[in-house]
């Protein structure tokens, strides 16, 4: 396979975008990723788009096809990737593929969803629909009501409190505000969302023993990488960043089915397929961008990934290692949780922010000397995940 | 009663729900078709207060039980203070309902 490189990223702000479409938003953050690589006229072989529900979102299907009309990059391969909340990093997978294998020497990857064009409860059932329709979907289950039944096990496993959830929250919207491209822009504290005796009223139940503040919210968005050859990338103006390592791995489509429900299979498979092709371990990650759309993913993940032993995410936590200038910040973008979940979009967002982190592009919330970067893209509940190794080329 | 339909792996025996072609543990394709036992325990469950488009209702409770005869499955319960390791019992009930049409489902009640 030959090396891949990330030579171009694109976004556009995450948030409640009723003035565009679905394709207004896949298009600029395309053409931000073709412009920031300086591709210029240059033929793009693949475009993959990582979308989960054009259709039921916004009654449009087809979308690849729509976009590469749209960017003129006629007669351009045209892919859309539906993988549920792992779409994204499907889309992303499908693309390194491509150039990896030869098949094509520049693609371009753009993730987008447009959720909010339809009324907050049908956005719910939309999402609801990756669980199993007979077993699980007409009871009312929920995606939250997925990670309530989960957090409930793993809290009690582990020793984890509301406390420890709150914190992922307080610590994700503050790293939000450095995040100029994240939906929520809010200051929060424990005090706000946990300790003041009407607390509750900030942050209600959504579904026990999730809170509003443990969620991510629902939003608008699309992301976009440009990737291509060691060679290629040579000509254009970016320092090298490299996509070294690519894992996935899928898990039963119920929680109900896994020997032990505590136990996300999938992230920890995902992620040492990811770290053995990239030829290093969790500890040489300077930075980490976790699938956070409910705060107890963070710290789960944060073990299951291979960063800390099994119990010990929320310590890490709770000693601020996790934070913009700890030990491994995760997040520093804001995660879901404050960038926002546009589900096709965020695979894509999470690398764009390690591609600004790793060239020393992010800003107020740069992480210093960030030379290795980890993200991980977490489907259905667990059900279907990938995780990527990038790397800044010296 | 109305009920579920399980499937037992004749080769390895692992229960197994819903129906998957082949058996999760050794590959096999015979299984053998299994109803939950009356009784199981509660291994988790969640209070659903924001519902889906066409749900108005809060405060659902959604849990996970295990049978007698390791049958596992979601269901809905009908307790409004449940807690994992419950004793419950099945019935047969409509659970929700869709395009005007009720849908049926397992439902689960505290028992000793």
């Amino acid at each position: 396979m030959r090396p891949v490189v990330v030579a171009g990223v694109g976004m556009i702000p995450f948030e409640r975008r009723d003035e565009d479409s679905l394709m207004d938003m896949l298009a600029t953050a395309g053409l931000n990723a073709m412009d920031d690589a300086g591709i210029g006229d240059r033929p793009i072989g693949s475009v993959y788009v990582g979308n989960m529900a054009s259709g039921l979102f916004n009654h449009q299907v087809s979308v690849a096809s729509a976009l590469v009309d749209r960017l003129s990059l006629l007669p351009a391969a045209a892919d859309r990737v539906e993988n549920g909340p792992a779409s994204g990093g499907s889309a992303i997978k499908n693309g390194f593929l491509a150039v990896a294998s030869g098949f094509n020497d520049v693609v371009l990857v753009v993730g987008g969803e447009k959720m909010r064009e339809v009324i907050g409860p049908k956005a719910t059932d939309i999402v609801a629909c990756m669980t199993h329709p007979q077993v699980e979907y007409i009871y009312g289950v929920t995606l939250p009501a997925m990670a309530g039944m989960f957090a409930r096990l793993y809290m009690e496993k582990y020793g984890i409190t509301r406390e420890h959830l709150s914190m992922v929250a307080v610590k994700n919207q503050a790293n939000g505000l450095l995040n100029p491209y994240a939906h929520i822009q809010m200051k929060i504290t424990m005090e706000g969302i946990l300790e003041h005796p009407q607390a509750h009223i900030n942050s209600p139940v959504v579904a026990d023993p999730i809170h509003l503040y443990d969620c991510c919210p629902v939003s608008d968005g699309a992301a976009a990488v440009l990737l291509t050859t060691e060679e290629i990338a040579n000509k254009l103006k970016k320092p090298l960043v490299m996509i070294d390592g690519v894992g996935q791995a899928t898990d039963t489509h119920t929680l109900q089915e896994r020997s032990d429900p505590t136990d996300l299979k999938a992230v920890t498979l995902a992620s040492e397929q990811a770290f053995k092709m990239a030829g290093i371990k969790p500890k040489d990650i300077d930075v980490a961008e976790l699938h956070d759309a409910f705060t107890i993913l963070e710290i789960a993940e944060s073990e299951h990934a291979g960063f800390f032993p099994k119990g010990e995410g929320a310590k890490a936590l709770e000693r601020g290692e996790t934070q913009i200038g700890g030990k491994l910040p995760i997040n520093p973008s804001g995660g879901l949780k404050a960038r926002g979940h546009p589900v096709g979009a965020t695979g894509v967002a999470q690398v764009v922010e390690l591609v600004w982190q790793l060239r020393g592009e992010a800003g107020d919330r740069q992480v210093k000397n960030a030379a290795n970067g980890f993200s991980l893209n977490f489907g259905g509940f667990g059900n279907n995940v990938l995780a990527f190794v990038l790397r800044r080329k010296s | 009663m109305k009920t579920i339909t399980a499937y037992k792996c004749n080769k390895c025996g692992l229960v197994m729900y819903p129906y998957h072609d082949r058996c999760l543990n050794c590959k096999g394709r015979d299984f053998k078709e299994i109803t939950p036992t009356s009784k199981g325990r509660l291994l988790t469950y969640t209070v659903i207060e924001q519902l889906p488009w066409g749900m108005d209702e809060r405060g659902r409770v959604l849990g996970v039980v295990e049978f007698d005869n390791g049958v596992k499955a979601l269901g809905l319960i009908k307790e409004d203070a449940p807690r994992i390791g419950m004793k419950v019992k099945v019935s047969w009930e409509p659970v929700r309902e869709m395009g005007g049409e009720k849908i049926y489902g397992l439902t689960f009640e505290k028992t000793k």
